[in-house]
């Protein structure tokens, strides 16, 4: 692989980590909302059951964060088989 | 003393002397001993990395504040499993394929090897220090409650233990420690959960309604606000957790374990992976500390506090679940989890002071082996020595203040020179530099004038700064500084800097045949 089509795959994966961080940085700190005026309703119980919308986000956010690793991997994965890597 | 603990925790010390003697015959160089040679698998890697972060901190602290407080002490399991996506997202792959031992040869190849090597050293033995003291006046502590040791004996037979896995067995004794200690961890969190969820007749409902049933606070438990009310203070702890945890030494020394960076992400998901698991158990496992210590005298010395404080809750609750048998299991696993930390601090900090001072910087990359091995043994043992000392000195320190500084420092000086250093061009080593101390300087003066020092150690009032982790007003500034002044940097030495990113940019994605890589100029 020559010198630029280096840059380019480098410049690709970049982009692809940058958008895989900002999604998990969004998440993350959306867990701030819990503690405002705005995230009030995530405070409440969800109908009748004693699990609320707080227990739930953080339950989904742990889920979510190991799924969103899963298709970091298989993505990289199916790039490598695609022929990006050297 | 509960003869089940001693049972168990007598066997386990077996097991793993057992394994320091077998490591001990496999390792004869200092790759095998800061590295395992790099033969860890994914896999293992993976279970070593969860074995070596889950410290009683996170099982015993995170049980203890969701008892005291419910939903609010999940912020803080929120904040050590997010860094997990973020090590395989950003760091994974670029460090493992330009580092040989530690992240500080990551970030003196593009920049000036002499200067940048003693700052990041200084980062490195700051945040091992901090962290070794943190966990041993715990451990000291936590082991004369469970075996009714004195509290010097136990810290002495803690160090003693781990110079016998770490001086004779190395990163290879120090992984296999971690890995069993991580499965009895996790074997230990799963019964208690299920013991929790069977009493509950499986239904978390049952257990939800029980548990705001017995608090104190009641329903205010399922939602925030028990423990922390302002915005700004949990967001002061994500960021002091989240970026803390990408720049501790002893974490992303694991990366160069595995033999290549396929391997490096594996294990980095691996640990992801566990420790969700971990953390989603400890939903359960909180609730239940809830659930069925409120209420019961047992648990309660007579002045309504929890006997040993909330941080047993998670012991007192294995004994209400398990009985006997499960809570001597529990307090088996927890002096195990101790032994796994303070050994991986330790090979971080041999490291550091073997390798990244005396291999690299004053034998300039060319040690004798044999003389480097040795003093990275004699090394181990001047840490284990030092351990026992401020372990006994800070006995009656507050442990909280001990523990947040390692985390904030590491955010504050390691986490943004590793970064910038990986991702922008621009940075120079004046501006690292720069950096870096603004970072280590703020952080320790806010950490002072903040709640746990100014109030709680030195006696004032009021503190002066609000926060118990300042990493969020204190990372920003490091990075800031880094920036303004490595754009301001017009030496000579600034032009190398940014002209050696490009080839250090392709090493770092595309690897390199052969070990280590050429060094970039300097």
């Amino acid at each position: 692989m020559d010198e630029a089509a280096k840059l380019r795959v480098i410049r690709a994966r970049t982009r692809r980590r940058f958008v895989f961080t900002g999604i998990t940085l969004v998440l993350y700190f959306s867990f701030v909302l819990n503690w405002t005026a705005v995230g009030d309703s995530l405070a409440e119980r969800l109908g009748a059951s004693h699990v609320t919308g707080s227990l739930l986000m953080f339950v989904s956010l742990v889920i979510f964060f190991i799924l969103l690793e899963l298709v970091f991997l298989v993505l990289n994965q199916a790039t490598t088989r695609s022929g990006e890597e050297s | 003393m509960n003869p089940v603990a001693i049972g168990m925790f007598l066997a386990f010390v077996v097991a793993t002397l057992c394994i320091s003697y077998w490591a001990s015959r496999r390792t004869h160089s200092s790759q095998d001993f800061y590295t395992a040679g790099g033969q860890i698998t994914g896999l293992q890697n993976g279970t070593a990395i969860a074995g070596d972060f889950m410290s009683a901190a996170s099982f015993l602290g995170i049980t203890g504040l969701m008892f005291l407080g419910g939903f609010d002490g999940l912020v803080l399991a929120l904040g050590a499993f997010a860094a997990w996506p973020l090590l395989l997202f950003l760091l994974a792959r670029r460090v493992r394929n330009l580092g040989s031992f530690t992240f500080v040869d990551v970030v003196s190849q593009r920049l000036e090897r002499t200067r940048i090597r003693l700052v990041a050293v200084g980062g490195t033995i700051v945040v091992v220090v901090l962290y070794l003291i943190a966990q041993m006046v715990g451990a000291g502590t936590l082991i004369q409650l469970l075996f009714g040791l004195p509290y010097e004996v136990a810290v002495i037979g803690i160090s003693v233990l781990v110079l016998a896995y770490v001086t004779f067995g190395g990163m290879l004794a120090t992984t296999w420690v971690q890995i069993i200690k991580a499965i009895l961890l996790m074997t230990g969190v799963t019964i208690t959960a299920f013991m929790v969820m069977y009493l509950s007749g499986f239904s978390l409902e049952t257990l939800f309604a029980t548990a705001v049933a017995k608090h104190p606070q009641g329903e205010r438990i399922l939602a925030p606000g028990v423990l922390f009310d302002s915005p700004v203070q949990v967001a002061t702890i994500l960021v002091s957790m989240l970026f803390g945890t990408l720049g501790l030494p002893h974490i992303l020394m694991r990366l160069f374990t595995v033999p290549d960076m396929h391997e490096a992400k594996k294990s980095a998901f691996y640990a992801s992976l566990f420790m969700g698991y971990f953390y989603l158990a400890l939903v359960i496992v909180g609730f239940g500390a809830v659930a069925f210590l409120y209420g019961n005298p047992v648990f309660f010395a007579g002045d309504g506090q929890l006997i040993g404080g909330s941080n047993m809750a998670a012991i007192h609750l294995a004994t209400a679940v398990g009985g006997n048998l499960l809570t001597g299991f529990m307090s088996a696993v927890t002096f195990a989890t101790i032994l796994a930390v303070v050994a991986g601090l330790t090979v971080s900090g041999a490291a550091a002071i073997s390798h990244d001072l005396y291999a690299e910087l004053l034998c300039k990359g060319a040690p004798d082996p044999r003389r480097e091995l040795q003093l990275t043994r004699i090394t181990t043992v001047v840490i284990g020595v030092i351990a026992i000392i401020l372990g006994i000195l800070f006995q009656n320190e507050n442990v909280a203040f001990i523990a947040t500084m390692p985390m904030v420092v590491a955010a504050s000086v390691n986490f943004p020179i590793l970064f910038l250093s990986l991702y922008w061009s621009g940075l120079t080593t004046r501006g690292a530099i720069a950096g870096a101390l603004v970072g280590l300087v703020s952080s320790v003066a806010l950490i002072v004038v903040g709640p746990q020092v100014w109030v709680s150690v030195l006696g004032f009032e009021r503190a002066l700064f609000p926060y118990d982790y300042p990493a969020l007003f204190t990372l920003p500034l490091a990075v800031l500084v880094m920036s303004v002044v490595s754009w301001l940097d017009n030496s000579e030495r600034a032009v190398i800097d940014r002209s050696n990113y490009h080839s250090l940019l392709v090493r770092s994605e595309f690897g390199e045949t052969g070990r280590p890589p050429p060094v970039a100029r300097h």
